[in-house]
């Protein structure tokens, strides 16, 4: 009988939506609710002489939807070369005659109404490639469709500029965006959107971080659960919406917008500084890169070293894989840019069915895996494909005198494993020596913590290797079991999941007891919240995209060695990932008023 | 008129998908030309990029390939060369 005075004194609980973030980035601003998807083509018959006319109607907003894409496509630069293949073959389908044709002989000879008519063109379409067996055709149908909406929005006379017309900020909400839309928000003010629809490779997700445009994907039902004139707040990065957040709440979000600008002037000042605490504790902040492109951005932010070479670009850009000689030159050019700082190179990182499928004439191909996140990649393709690995391996180690190589083993998950790759490694330096090459001798070789068996087995490993890197994004989908491409499990991905601080704790100190020093490479180590724990677990190094690394410094900056070893025990203790976050949002707080937070 | 054929093996890894489409379909409006592909009973205009597409034509399949008209040749090859390459300069990260 309390139970309605209770509800009446607690404040009712913050309402949430849950999608998958595909580019960062939190704002709050009014939602416009685009409810194209809803329109409903309805049935009208027309009278005989109305037929022709029906066919110019619909004719003209064929040519009105082509001029928009060709208008579109004028607009943009040249270096979204994807976007324009994209526009063009939406100008294709646009004039297609599955579509146009079609849908006139229906006009004709039914005496129907052009929309009735395009639904109906639209849907014998769908029939067709919803029989198509290779997913990456079928889903093709989803640009038809875009294409089709484009044409529905003029028939229905509804304005297409309505995107750009805003002059408040908004947030977009549809069932989904073409491509073509999302360029356009750019425009307007349109300071982020959600769809119903979509994951994080689509195409419209690709092209809003390019564009920097925060969004959220992946939320049904959100054109109804939303409605044009709501003010939420939305987190491109967690993928989470909050509905009628709080003035304070807004203005907050709305401040540290308009301070993220101002700091990333103030942040310039700390690229040459050490990156320590107040007290001393350094902790290195290095830099996860795939390309030599990249080694500007990582001097510029000031980077002290690179945590992770993603070494599969080279192998991917070109018809066949490379030649030893090849890699010889970027594994020189990035040492040598980067000496005296260490460069981890993580071996060739890789599912085999992917490869294989991409230089058939190396091998035969293999039997399409049931369960790729399980089967022949990373170490084991190394393993199994062995004149690669040992290709790759001679390529570092010649290079290894130009700087400080750290050669870094993905996946390792049985110590077996690692021991099969040292043999292997044993038998390259001894080729080398035979053949006159020099090596460097401080060249270290480390392995991944990404499953697992590896954290439990820590202790074993920490004995044979000179260096632990965490990678926290296998090993959360590992151990909790989360593909995070997958909308309708992404929200269990949980980097505060107490099982993962624990797993991380561990590995630190199995790491720590046999003296070698332990990395983290992962979305984990740039996140602002999760940093200073991960520095008070006594992570020696934190690895991160480049532009990340000063705010990272500054915050460390302003930290004590105690303080942050006293929340990365509290945070220890605590028994879920809920706990975590009230803990850290609480305490790093009152601790560091001045850094909390601008994210 | 001219007329000229011939077998083409579908070289791309996610076979003929939207951008190889595409391209297509520019060969055939650049070119004096009709450009049909043939596969079993269908014989589609490489114009029609829905049509293409519907053909759902994997990596390694044997296609014939026609084209009518002044240009035939020129477009034959072009289009040959599209279909048969490995790779649409598409930087689709992989691994």
């Amino acid at each position: 009988m309390t139970e309605p005075d209770k509800e009446a004194n607690t404040p009712p609980p913050l309402r949430t939506l849950q999608g998958i973030g595909v580019s960062p980035g939190i704002v709050a601003a009014t939602v416009v609710v685009l409810k194209r998807q809803t329109l409903r083509a309805g049935w009208y018959h027309l009278p005989a002489d109305h037929i022709e006319k029906e066919v110019e109607r619909f004719a003209g907003a064929v040519q009105a939807a082509g001029d928009e894409l060709l208008q579109l496509r004028e607009k943009l630069a040249g270096d979204l070369a994807d976007a324009l293949s994209i526009i063009d073959s939406h100008v294709l389908m646009l004039r297609d005659r599955m579509l146009v044709e079609r849908t006139i002989g229906i006009i004709r000879h039914k005496n129907v109404n052009a929309e009735w008519a395009l639904a109906q063109a639209l849907s014998e379409i769908k029939e067709r490639f919803d029989r198509i067996d290779d997913p990456y055709i079928r889903e093709r149908f989803a640009d038809i469709k875009h294409v089709a909406d484009r044409v529905f929005g003029l028939l229905s006379g509804r304005e297409h500029g309505l995107l750009a017309g805003e002059d408040r900020p908004v947030i977009l909400v549809a069932n989904d965006f073409s491509p073509e839309d999302t360029l356009r928000m750019q425009a307007g003010n349109v300071h982020g959107f959600l769809t119903e629809k979509g994951g994080i490779t689509s195409h419209t997700a690709i092209v809003a971080r390019s564009l920097g445009l925060p969004a959220v994907v992946g939320i049904e039902h959100a054109t109804s659960l939303l409605a044009t004139g709501d003010l939420i707040i939305l987190d491109g990065g967690s993928g989470r919406i909050v509905l009628d957040p709080g003035p304070t709440e807004i203005q907050r979000v709305q401040e540290s917008d308009r301070r993220n600008r101002l700091l990333a002037d103030e942040l310039d000042a700390y690229i040459h500084l050490v990156s320590e605490t107040v007290d001393g504790f350094a902790v290195r902040l290095s830099a996860n890169i795939e390309t030599l492109e990249e080694l500007p951005a990582v001097l510029r932010f000031g980077s002290e070293g690179i945590g992770l070479f993603r070494s599969e670009l080279d192998y991917f850009n070109n018809r066949r894989p490379p030649n030893e000689e090849q890699l010889v030159t970027t594994y020189q050019q990035l040492l040598a840019t980067m000496a005296p700082y260490p460069v981890t190179v993580r071996t060739l990182d890789v599912g085999g069915d992917k490869f294989f499928n991409r230089f058939p004439g190396n091998r035969a191909w293999l039997d399409r895996e049931r369960n790729p996140a399980l089967g022949l990649r990373s170490i084991r393709f190394s393993l199994y494909e062995q004149d690669m690995f040992r290709s790759q391996l001679r390529a570092l180690f010649r290079a290894s005198v130009h700087g400080r190589l750290r050669i870094l083993l993905p996946l390792i998950s049985a110590p077996a494993e690692l021991r099969q790759v040292k043999g292997i490694v044993a038998e390259v330096l001894a080729e080398l020596a035979a053949k006159g090459h020099f090596v460097a001798e401080n060249v270290e070789i480390g392995m991944m913590v990404e499953v697992p068996s590896a954290v439990v087995m820590a202790d074993v490993f920490a004995a044979e290797v000179d260096f632990f890197a965490i990678g926290t994004n296998d090993l959360i989908q590992y151990s909790l079991a989360i593909d995070r491409g997958n909308q309708y499990v992404a929200h269990l991905y949980e980097p505060f999941h107490p099982a993962v601080l624990r797993m991380i704790r561990q590995t630190v100190e199995a790491g720590h007891a046999n003296n070698i020093p332990v990395s983290l490479c992962g979305e984990m180590a740039g996140d602002p919240l999760c940093a200073p724990v991960l520095m008070g677990m006594g992570l020696d190094e934190l690895s991160m995209r480049p532009a990340i690394v000063p705010k990272v410094k500054r915050l460390l900056r302003h930290c004590r060695s105690s303080e942050l070893r006293q929340i990365a025990q509290q945070v220890l203790q605590c028994g879920d990932c809920g706990q975590v976050r009230n803990l850290l949002g609480r305490e790093l707080a009152k601790l560091y008023p001045g850094e909390y937070y601008q994210g | 008129m001219m007329r000229s054929e011939k077998m083409v093996l579908v070289g791309n890894e996610r076979g003929i998908h939207g951008r190889v489409a595409t391209r297509l379909a520019g060969i055939a409006a650049s070119h004096e030309v009709r450009l049909f592909l043939c596969h079993g009973e269908d014989k589609v205009e490489c114009s029609s990029i829905l049509d293409v597409l519907a053909l759902a034509l994997a990596r390694g399949t044997a296609i014939g390939l026609v084209a009518e008209g002044p240009q035939a040749e020129r477009a034959l090859a072009a289009a040959a060369e599209i279909i048969n390459a490995q790779d649409d300069a598409c930087h689709d990260r992989a691994g």
